[in-house]
């Protein structure tokens, strides 16, 4: 299985013949492949004390019981996560709707400010019409039943309300 | 692709080395633990990851099938532990690793040629330590390919079998190695010695 390099070179094409170094190199290659040897030999001279292999077999007990505290701290994270998002996912949130509750008295209120801000008083000239109007209006009234409104009267609550 | 199909023969050898499973750890132990340092510069890792690598074999030695040699199966199995343990601790990035990590200075202390005079001898011890340093310095598989192939002497067919990769990704792999510790080592590219 091991043929000494030097022997191999015979065997190789000019390229690997690279892979082979020879020379000063070579030499050196040899020297740190018996350096390695020596350096590992001196630990492995000594033979195999009894139970050699017990440490790893703790070892790997101490690494599936890892592993598998791992998972287990792995899965109650996730079961934490989950509860904690739980009700957020039953329980959404409701959206925000602006209701403006308005009352009838702030209507009202409302009303009468742009009423007081837009009506007018009436010109001097128009005067006798205004006295015509509140006299005629009721006799108007009680003449006609399904007209309600004067002629008169009409145009001025228009602009009274403009 | 490379055939790993060994020889009836050598398969059945295989599965009866297997049986005997304290006689398997007598015979790879070292060259495992071997590999291992070299791939991580740590000796008590390494032990460490030595075990694991028996106990792992250990458990699935009925899954082996003699297709491999079992240097290969278990160098296979020592290749993945090693690339776990590098991903694990890229992940455990906070912590202190290597505190056991082995001296370049230790490793390189000793030069087998006696020979020579001491000025060589300390440019020798040198130069292996500046191997040391670039080999650690190469990416995980360079390193690797780099290891089976000067350190362990594995074939280039035997380390695309281990590491699972084609015969001519080992090559390039251990082209770019080289020339990475050349140029380190000698300070310049190949072809010019």
């Amino acid at each position: 299985m091991n043929k000494h390099p030097e022997q191999l070179r015979d065997t190789l094409s000019p390229h690997e013949v690279l892979l082979e170094p020879s020379g000063q190199f070579g030499q050196d290659l040899k020297n740190f492949r018996a350096a390695v040897h020596r350096a590992a030999g001196r630990q492995t001279s000594q033979p195999v004390p009894f139970g050699w292999l017990n440490a790893a077999k703790r070892r790997q007990r101490r690494a599936q019981h890892r592993v598998m505290l791992a998972w287990a701290t792995a899965a109650a994270c996730a079961a934490l996560l989950f509860a904690g998002t739980l009700p957020l996912m039953h329980h959404p949130k409701a959206p925000v709707t602006v209701q403006v509750h308005q009352s009838p008295n702030e209507d009202t209120a409302l009303l009468e400010q742009v009423d007081t801000a837009v009506s007018e008083s009436v010109p001097s000239s128009l005067a006798p019409l205004q006295t015509l109007d509140n006299g005629t209006l009721d006799d108007w009234n009680t003449t006609t039943s399904t007209n309600k409104e004067t002629p008169l009267s009409k145009p001025e609550k228009k602009n009274v309300s403009q | 692709m490379v055939s790993t199909e060994l020889p009836p023969l050598a398969r059945a050898e295989s599965l009866l080395e297997l049986a005997d499973f304290d006689e398997v750890v007598r015979l790879y132990r070292p060259r495992i633990f071997r590999f291992l340092m070299a791939s991580l510069g740590d000796r008590d890792l390494a032990e460490s990851l030595t075990q694991d690598c028996f106990l792992k074999a250990y458990t699935a030695r009925h899954q082996f099938r003699g297709d491999s040699s079992l240097a290969t199966w278990l160098t296979r199995i020592a290749l993945n532990l090693v690339r776990d343990h590098l991903r694990s601790r890229r992940m455990r990035f906070w912590q202190k690793t290597r505190d056991t990590a082995l001296d370049i200075v230790d490793v390189s202390d000793w030069i087998p040629d006696a020979a020579c005079s001491p000025e060589e001898t300390c440019l020798q011890q040198e130069r292996v330590r500046e191997i040391w340093r670039s080999v650690e310095k190469l990416s995980r598989q360079q390193r690797t390919v780099f290891l089976l192939r000067f350190v362990e002497e594995m074939e280039l067919s035997e380390i695309a079998e281990t590491t699972g990769m084609n015969t001519s990704t080992v090559k390039s792999h251990l082209y770019r190695a080289l020339r990475v510790v050349r140029e380190r080592v000698l300070g310049k590219p190949e072809g010019e010695q």
